[in-house]
């Protein structure tokens, strides 16, 4: 199982960081997302989602998608926001194993369905 | 308060230069609900001192579908009564996140200042480095200086510092739904804006029940076949106003969603740079964000190319002036005149109804009829949905879209959310008292 960015079709609408960290917070916050929407760099236009998973970081990136390991220096040209860094800190992507109703929250919640199960 | 809710209103006295913290009563929400609801119950209690409430509704920063929404209460320059001014992008979360419901700003500073809320701390700072300064330059100044690209602002650019009638109260670096000259009132406080940043958490009275009913909702909300569709050009399309979309089409870059909300309703227009570029431009300023339709709508009517329009509209967003009155005011028909005309902006522009809400918004349903019909049924029902939404927090575009988002699910998942009984007699009473 694996989750699927389509950052194209994603709004940066903030939906999917908002249930990402209320399945581990139980109240509404958005320090524990996994998954994060991207959005410091708005005077360009430009954003997408962040993914971390056990130890790769996924960057859902309009233009495509980029797997990186964590721990390894990333592309300097391509620094991926400044949401990133606190990303490394937090727990990674468990699939909302703990939310039986819904699977995962943020498939679930995204409004244009962005996010889809692989 | 101790659910939904930061449990806190913060009164900044700008005479004294105080920050005094209030606790949000469970009385005051079980009377006004929350949202403009309580923003005017502080704005009459402090109106001596002629104050600006800003606060967030009852469900914002939420699970509902497009609970995005806060609010600017205050006497408009414009009107010369009290109106409310949505606040919207990804703002409205960012203030309640930031560990205060309200904050009533009160009084006048001696000399410029800003206020920057972060975290439960809210800070009287010395604004001397950005007055003077445009909207974007003190927008990009405050990250640099806070070091968060993330910081979220409502800033005033020259046009308020100045004094002028239209002087907007900007949200980041875009134009916002302020057509009540709050820009002006700002400056004339010495007050050049409020930076926020918050990592709050909201507690939530039943967590599962409520996030449970919001995913009902939000499926309901995503039958809606308007939902295929993206972007400002579509929304006047459904309002007639046919030849926008391929007016701006080679222009545009992409749509995007304030905070939750289902259908993308900001438009980025590319100006300097390919509007279809998909990696991240190299420059730094290609393009503006719009989310004013009838501001877009105005500059296109006065005759300027869809390029010069977004110039227009970028030059607006950095003076810190309402675009709309720019395009219907300065009788100018071509870029240079109507940028040399920012400080000799005047005339009227119609508030509908009663004068409360912006007309941003535009006065009836967009895609959805909601079963409708004559004038003035339309305009009770829109001043109607303008404070309700507001009440709770929802994106007031939104919610003239979208018939699922109702008064009664509202109050539902105000209900489950607070462990208090909100009931359609409350909200009738609130409404009542905010239409007056
Ligand atoms: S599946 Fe769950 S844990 Fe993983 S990113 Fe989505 S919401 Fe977060
Ligand atoms: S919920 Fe969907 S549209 Fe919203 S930010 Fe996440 S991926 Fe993008």
């Amino acid at each position: 199982m694996g989750i699927k960015i389509n950052a194209l079709k994603c709004t940066n609408c903030m939906a999917c960081e908002m249930v990402c960290s209320y399945h581990r917070d139980d109240g509404f916050a958005f320090l524990s997302a996994c998954i994060v929407a991207y959005r410091a760099r708005e005077k360009k236009d430009y954003f997408g989602v962040l993914l971390k998973e056990e130890d790769v970081l996924i960057v859902a990136r309009p233009e495509g998608l980029e797997i990186n390991k964590i721990g390894e220096e990333a592309d300097p040209d391509k620094e991926a926001d400044a949401s990133a860094k606190p990303m490394l800190l937090r727990e990674g992507c468990d699939f909302c194993e703990d939310m039986d109703d819904y699977g995962p929250m943020c498939v679930a919640f995204c409004p244009v369905d962005a996010i889809t199960l692989d | 308060m101790e659910y939904l809710s930061t449990d806190k209103i913060l009164v900044i006295d700008l005479n004294a230069a105080q920050v005094e913290e209030e606790e949000l009563l469970e009385s005051l929400v079980e009377e006004k609900i929350g949202g403009i609801g309580i923003a005017k119950y502080l704005y009459e209690k402090y109106e001596n001192d002629d104050p600006i409430v800003i606060g967030t509704g009852l469900l914002t920063g939420t699970t509902y579908p497009a609970s995005a929404a806060g609010g600017i209460t205050a006497k408009s320059p414009v009107t010369g009564s009290v109106c409310h001014c949505p606040v919207i992008y990804k703002l409205g979360v960012e203030i309640k996140y930031s560990g205060f419901d309200y904050i009533v700003v009160k009084g006048r500073s001696d000399s410029p200042v800003y206020l920057w809320i972060h975290d439960g701390v809210a800070d009287i700072s010395d604004a001397s480095d950005v007055w003077g300064k445009d909207v974007w330059e003190s927008t990009d100044e405050l990250r640099k200086f806070v070091g968060d690209d993330l910081l979220q602002t409502m800033l005033i650019g020259p046009a308020g510092e100045n004094g002028s009638d239209y002087a907007q109260v900007c949200y980041n670096h875009w134009s916002s739904p302020d057509r009540f000259g709050f820009g002006k009132l700002f400056g004339a406080k010495n007050l050049k804006g409020l930076a926020f940043r918050g990592m709050g958490l909201i507690e939530v009275a039943e967590p599962e029940d409520y996030v449970e009913r919001s995913l009902e909702i939000l499926k309901q909300v995503k039958e809606n076949s308007f939902l295929e569709k993206k972007g400002l050009g579509q929304i006047l399309t459904a309002l007639g106003e046919e030849g926008v979309s391929d007016w701006i089409d080679p222009v545009t870059h992409r749509h995007s969603a304030d905070y939750f909300t289902p259908y993308a309703s900001n438009t980025a227009l590319f100006l300097d740079e390919d509007p279809g570029l998909l990696e991240e431009s190299k420059k730094e300023e290609p393009g503006v964000l719009v989310s004013d339709i009838y501001a877009l709508l105005g500059f296109k009517n006065v005759g300027l190319s869809v390029k010069d329009a977004g110039h227009a509209l970028k030059a607006c967003a950095k003076y810190g002036i309402d675009p709309f009155a720019v395009a219907q005011l300065s009788g100018k028909t071509t870029l240079e005149e109507i940028k040399d005309s920012f400080d000799s902006i005047n005339g009227e522009i119609t508030i509908p109804g009663s004068g409360l809400f912006t007309p941003w918004c535009p006065t009836g349903p967009i895609f959805n009829d909601f079963n409708l019909s004559g004038k003035d049924e339309i305009m009770a029902w829109w001043e109607r949905r303008q404070a309700v939404s507001m009440i709770f927090g929802i994106q007031p575009m939104f919610s003239l879209m979208c018939p699922e988002l109702t008064e009664e699910n509202m109050l539902e998942l105000a209900s489950l959310g607070t462990d208090l009984e909100l009931t359609q007699e409350i909200l009738d009473a609130v409404i009542d008292d905010i239409l007056g």
